[in-house]
Parts: structure tokens; sequence; C-alpha cells
């Protein structure tokens, strides 16, 4: 697999790395972030917003509990925005790019 | 979980269900591995769903002793499923503990409204949540044992009518499928209403907690005996042929005859006791064994009290000639 590029910032830790119950569960966390990245982009890009609502609304429970609160806060914005965008509204993806890149750049940075 | 046996003589009682299980309901594969890890010390059986309906099958399958359940689900959410689970008498008691990403007072007011016992926002703290489920699970522990109780007679310890219709139409029905041996047995304590009439009715409750223990003693583990109502006791033994239903039965009738009953001294206390059984495929209906065990009792009794009337029961068949009595 291709190393993926780190977002803007520096790497992003979990709450809990020194939780010796959680450094495996974080690895698996961490390991499964390409391809949510990739998924959320993907989504995106052809205008999925009801899997990209789904992706979110799992980044949002899960990332703050493996101790991720800035991912999870972010994938909560991008949930917010799609449930109050109109699943025919033209410029839905327009509306939720910005919150979707900040959310990926996150997730970029996430690091074990 | 272990259900308290009401008598310390290890009967009745029910089959042991050893660990408490508890479903785990939300669409984030993350979420499960996390809380798989987190409870791994406590001894529990682990159950897990990633879809609403998916939880619904499973707990009817599986009647989980607590639910942690996510809210916001593709397909029918948490609330529904919540709503499922309280509109049925068999799930209705179990603790649910909301677990969602929701944090606003009005989701939280429609779990409660609905029933859910908890609510935990994520994310969450693993060790806040982890005490959360153990107090549901004690909940649920009490809730049982309140349950097991309501099944129990309070004067005698046996297990109660209801329980016995229960259990019997169970047995019946186990009996049928697998072509086993079954055995019922309805008994009456001869002359009681004299008993209370001339020593009092502190003296008459002695004698049917006295026969209450001969019961236990005399039957076996497998038996289940049950006061069925006033002086009227019934006692079911699976996989029990007649004949060795009639061996228990003529133990439990010798055994009452020797026993001198406080407050009953010079005064013979006696049981008539009328047995079913069937050994082969039989197709009578459960109401139809009783029926037919309360008229062996009457036989009982007619011909003189203190005494077993036996009778093989025959597949749809006039009844078989009675067995010594």
């Amino acid at each position: 697999m291709t190393p993926f590029p780190t977002g803007s910032g520096g790497p992003l830790r979990s709450a809990f790395c020194a939780d010796p119950d959680m450094r495996e569960l974080i690895d698996l966390f961490v390991e499964a972030m390409p391809d949510r990245v990739r998924s959320l982009r993907e989504s995106l890009e052809h205008a999925r917003l009801d899997d990209l609502r789904r992706l979110a609304h799992q980044l949002r429970g899960a990332a703050g509990s493996y101790g991720f609160a800035p991912v999870g806060d972010a994938a909560g914005r991008v949930e917010d925005q799609l449930r109050n965008i109109a699943a025919s509204d033209a410029s839905a993806v327009e509306q939720v790019k910005a919150a979707v890149d900040e959310l990926v750049n996150l997730c970029r940075r996430v690091s074990p | 979980m272990n259900a308290a046996s009401p008598g310390g003589t290890g009967t009745p009682r029910r089959p042991d269900e050893p660990r408490q299980v508890v479903l785990i309901v939300d669409d984030s594969p993350d979420v499960h591995r996390l809380l798989r890890i987190k409870l791994r010390n406590l001894d529990l059986d682990l159950l897990h769903a990633y879809r609403g309906d998916e939880a619904l099958e499973l707990i009817a399958r599986t009647e989980p002793d607590a639910i942690l359940l996510d809210l916001d689900m593709p397909g029918i959410d948490g609330l529904g499923v919540l709503r499922r689970l309280k509109e049925n008498d068999r799930t209705q008691h179990i603790p649910v503990i909301i677990i969602s990403g929701m944090k606003r007072a009005e989701d939280k007011v429609a779990a409660f409204e609905i029933g859910a016992s908890d609510f935990v926002t994520k994310p969450f703290d693993l060790t806040e949540l982890r005490v959360r489920l153990q107090a549901a699970l004690r909940l649920r522990q009490l809730l049982s044992l309140l349950a097991h109780r309501a099944q129990l007679d309070g004067l005698t310890g046996l297990w109660n009518r209801a329980f016995f219709e229960e259990r019997w139409t169970q047995e019946h029905a186990r009996a049928v499928r697998h072509v086993h041996p079954l055995s019922l047995a309805i008994l009456d304590l001869d002359h009681f209403k004299s008993i209370n009439d001339t020593r009092g009715h502190p003296v008459g409750d002695g004698v049917l907690e006295g026969l209450a223990r001969i019961l236990r003693r005399e039957s076996r583990q497998t038996d289940c005996p049950c006061r069925y109502g006033g002086e009227e006791f019934a006692l079911i033994m699976p996989d029990t042929h007649v004949q060795d239903a009639l061996l228990v039965c003529e133990r439990i009738r010798s055994g009452v005859e020797a026993t001198v009953f406080n407050g009953c001294e010079g005064m013979r206390v006696t049981v008539s006791i009328g047995v079913v059984g069937a050994s082969a495929q039989c197709d009578l209906p459960p109401a139809e064994w009783v029926r037919a065990a309360d008229a062996n009792l009457y036989a009982a009794k007619n011909a003189g009290r203190n005494r077993v009337v036996a009778t093989e029961l025959q597949a749809a068949g006039p009844h078989a000639p009675r067995l010594a009595a």
C-alpha cells in the first residue's frame, strides 16, 4: 500500500494512547483510515450523499471513543450539514465539500 | 443468571443459565470492536447486531439480559427497536441503555418516555459505560428474582398454579415431540376441611407446609411439585413411566400417613392421589391429562381415600384398566 500523505498539520494522536487496553484498538482504527478517506472522497465525487452521511455518522460515533475527538467533531459537522440539505439540491455537493475536506484532512493526520 | 431455588432441598429448580448476555446494537463496527475489548473483563457473553431488524430478530431468539442500543441506524432506528421491545411482554423488561451521538434533550426525553433505562452519549467514557451496564444488569437480576417469586406459592414455597399451567404445557409438548414418557399426579389432602374446623387454620397451614416438605423429599430432582390450589397439589414427572410415577406417589402417600403433623396429634392425616402417565405416543391434549388425573383422584377418594390410583393413557383410545391402587 502506498503511504498516504498526512494532511496539513502534524500527526493527530489518540487521547487514550497511554491506555494499554486501547493500543491494539487504536492501531486497528488507524489502519482502517486510508480506506475510510477513500470512501469519503469517492462518495463526495459521485454525489452519493447517503453513503457520505452514513460514513460521517459512523465516524462521529466512533472517533471520539477511540480518543480522536477532533475527527468525531468534524464528522458531526458533515453529518449535520447533510441532514439539512435536500438530496435533490443540485448544489448539495458544493455546500458540503468544505466540511468533508476538513474531515478528510483530519483523518489523514490520525496516527497510532 | 441463577434464579434462587425456593427450597433448600434442591427442588423446584430451573436449569442454570450461567452467564448474562448483553446485546450491542450499533451500525459502526468500530464501536463493536471497542466494546468487545472494553467489556471483556466482565463475565458476560456479548452478541452483536449492526441493524435494527437484525437486532429484533436476535432479541426474539435469545432474550438478552441487557441491550446497548444506538439510536441513529439505517432501516429501523433505535427508537423503533425500543418501541417494539416495549410492546412485547417477553422483552419489555430487558434494560436498554441508549448509546448515541445525539445530545439533544428531546432525543433523551423521547428515549426515556418509550422506556429506555439509561442514556450514554458518544463519544463515551468506557469506564462510565461499564458501571452503567453493571447497574442495568443488577436491575435485570432483581426483576428476574421478582418474576421468579411471583411463580411461587407463598405458604409452601412450591411452584404456584400459574407456573404449573405454563410448565405442564411445556413438558407435555416436549414429551409429545420426543415421544418421551410423562406422568402427572394430582394430590388432595383427605378431610382437610375438618382439620381446619377442629384444629384451626394455623394447624391446617402447617399440614399444607408439611405435605409440601414430603413432596419435595419424595420426588426426584427433575420432578416439578406445585400447589394447585387450596389443599390440592400437582406433581409433574417428566421422563417417567406410570409404573415409576406410581412408586413415587406411593412413597408420598405413605410418608404423609406416617407423619404426625403439628397440632394434629391423635388424628390421621392422609392424602389421596390420582396419577396418569403415557409411555408411547399419546395425543391427549394437556387439559385432558389433568382431567384424567382428577378422575383418578376422585376414584381414590371414592374407594376410601389414603390411596393412589394410576392409569396408563393410550393414544386416542379409551383409558386402560387402572393399575393397582
